[in-house]
């Protein structure tokens, strides 16, 4: 690497000190479980939309996803207008002021206690809590193996003690500062992200020849898109994807409207509306947001396909092969052969934010769900702050666990898999929930089971990219998958989400005309 | 051809991924001081 290891330690333990001094920081202003819980409901509006945001990117979008872009071109762009349009202002504006107004008048504390209390259902809180506690350590886990490996050369550090060390950095200040604590360092975590990825986006096309000169060689290259791509409907990096080719589908149902819609039902970022006082906060929040949004994953996007040109001008080759045919690597060999010494260093603690502001925000949401949702429901000792850090703990070792079982190149896959789990799961349920008047508890319950199951099946049974290394299907059934192309490629979402969605809707109508029905014939 | 991407779908992508970040923008000026919504729930 370009850089000295001694500059980058020494910038490094900087940015760790402001860290934990910002952790100090939430934890003197920790007073009370509510404090610790949801930020004492009164978070700052550049705080919440830079928590909310930096806690939506993870390395996964920028590296993973990056890298994504640099394989299979611009179309990835529509993933930032939903990341936008869905994850920015449908989320803020339909869905959290509703959530922060509801929240706050239940005194709901987490996603799982926020669904029980409008459904007046604890089984509904204890599903809600066993989804998060069972699906997002697998998503954690990826998180920890993504810093852990950046961590390992940039520092010369062993595998295992930098994931060690990465997990307990962010365990120490979520441990004594909550979610405040967690939310102060996100915020500098996404300043320091907009910082980076501003300098990458203008960089990259100072380098290129300016903004017209770098799409028009990228577009010259299309006959270089590799045969592989192309039999599978690719055309190019500034052209979609053959309409209905595998390629199409896997960057459309998976990448773009996996993530895209499973943004709005992730519970460590529902929890962000209830840190507001008040409407005016969110409203606010929105201005900061969307931008911010845009200069994460557009720029990501965007220079990760032009990451080609780039490699193209240097040695004649196209991204992924200089990578070596490594997705997870062409962000990074871009950065550390393409930029200058200093912006390496700014980027890489641009990729440590990433990791450590989403990480922090899922050790909060997995601890508390554990304690507050599953093993101390309706009990008094759930509400303190000791039983809360203790299931932080035994959450937080899950994961490490986890991290050592699961196999490589699991980053992206494993960030689709829980955005999807969770918009197939809760989205429905969450959305009648805030918006309707009377709300139908079983209704919720069978859309929410309905959802879950039928995106296990999907995943286990269908989807050939986790059915093929599950093995579950080829283990029961002799078959890689049971159903044969196009559906292997269409992600469990699509065909999961519409499921719970319809059994939401059904049994709500239902609901609603019993409803009026009694009232007609007891008169 | 508009700026080098011959494809519209992407150089709509682009167009809406600018316009929403601007939305959210105009949206958080013209709502600054507004508390939620109308409907007094």
């Amino acid at each position: 690497m370009a850089v000295d290891t001694l500059t980058l330690t020494v910038l490094a333990l900087i940015y760790i000190a402001v860290t934990f001094y910002l952790g100090y920081l939430g934890y003197k202003k920790t007073k009370s479980t509510e404090d610790y819980l949801v930020a004492g409901r009164s978070s700052h509006p550049v705080i919440i939309a830079l928590s909310y945001g930096a806690t939506f990117i993870s390395t996964s979008a920028i590296v993973g996803f990056g890298g994504a872009a640099a394989n299979l071109g611009m179309g990835l762009i529509w993933l930032t207008v939903l990341n936008i349009g869905i994850g920015i202002l449908l989320a803020f504006v339909v869905f959290g002021k509703k959530t922060r107004e509801i929240g706050q008048r239940l005194s709901a504390i987490t996603f799982p206690d926020l669904m029980g209390k409008i459904y007046q259902s604890p089984p509904l809180q204890y599903i809600s809590g066993i989804i998060i506690i069972i699906g997002m350590p697998l998503y954690t886990a990826a998180i920890l193996i993504g810093g852990a490996r950046f961590i390992e050369p940039t520092f010369n550090m062993e595998y295992t003690t930098a994931l060690f060390l990465f997990a307990a950095i962010v365990a120490i200040y979520v441990f004594f500062g909550g979610l405040i604590a967690v939310m102060y360092t996100d915020a500098l975590q996404g300043a320091i992200m907009l910082i980076g990825m501003s300098f990458l986006l203008v960089l990259t096309y100072v380098y290129l020849g300016g903004i017209t000169a770098a799409n028009t060689a990228l577009t010259t290259m299309a006959d270089m898109v590799p045969q592989a791509l192309s039999d599978q409907g690719m055309t190019g990096w500034t052209t979609m994807p053959e309409l209905g080719s595998p390629i199409w589908f896997t960057l459309i149902t998976t990448l773009v409207l996996g993530v895209g819609i499973g943004v709005l039902a992730q519970p460590q970022l529902i929890v962000r509306f209830m840190t507001a006082k008040d409407g005016k906060s969110l409203n606010r929040a929105v201005l900061v947001g969307g931008p911010f949004i845009l200069m994460m994953t557009g720029v990501a996007f965007t220079v990760g396909a032009l990451s080609n040109v780039w490699f193209f001008q240097q040695d004649g080759t196209i991204a992924i092969t200089a990578a070596g045919g490594n997705v997870d690597a062409i962000i990074p060999l871009f950065i550390t052969q393409a930029m200058p010494d200093i912006f390496v260093v700014i980027f890489l603690l641009t990729l440590l934010s990433a990791a450590m502001s989403t990480l922090s925000g899922l050790f909060h949401a997995m601890g508390t769900a554990l304690i507050c949702d599953i093993w101390g429901r309706g009990r008094e000792c759930a509400l303190s702050l000791r039983a809360n850090q203790c299931g932080l703990v035994v959450m937080i070792l899950v994961s490490l666990v986890i991290a050592f079982v699961l196999p490589g190149s699991i980053i992206a896959r494993a960030t689709a898999m829980f955005m999807g789990l969770c918009a197939a799961a809760f989205l429905p349920a969450f959305a009648v929930g805030i918006y309707a008047k009377t709300p139908c508890t079983r209704a919720a319950l069978w859309s929410i089971v309905s959802g879950t199951v039928i995106w296990f099946f999907w995943t286990a049974f269908v989807h050939v990219a986790e059915a093929k290394p599950l093995g579950i299907c080829q283990m029961l059934t002799g078959q890689v998958t049971l159903l044969g192309a196009p559906w292997t490629v269409i992600d469990p979402l699509i065909i999961a989400l519409p499921v719970s969605a319809i059994v939401m809707a059904v049994m709500q109508i239902q609901y609603n005309r019993m409803r009026s029905k009694p009232a007609v014939s007891a008169s | 051809m508009i700026l080098g991407i011959p494809d519209l779908q992407i150089v709509i992508g682009y167009g809406l991924a600018i316009g929403l970040a601007i939305a959210c923008i105009v949206y958080g000026l013209l709502n600054w001081n507004r508390e939620g919504d109308e409907d007094g729930s």
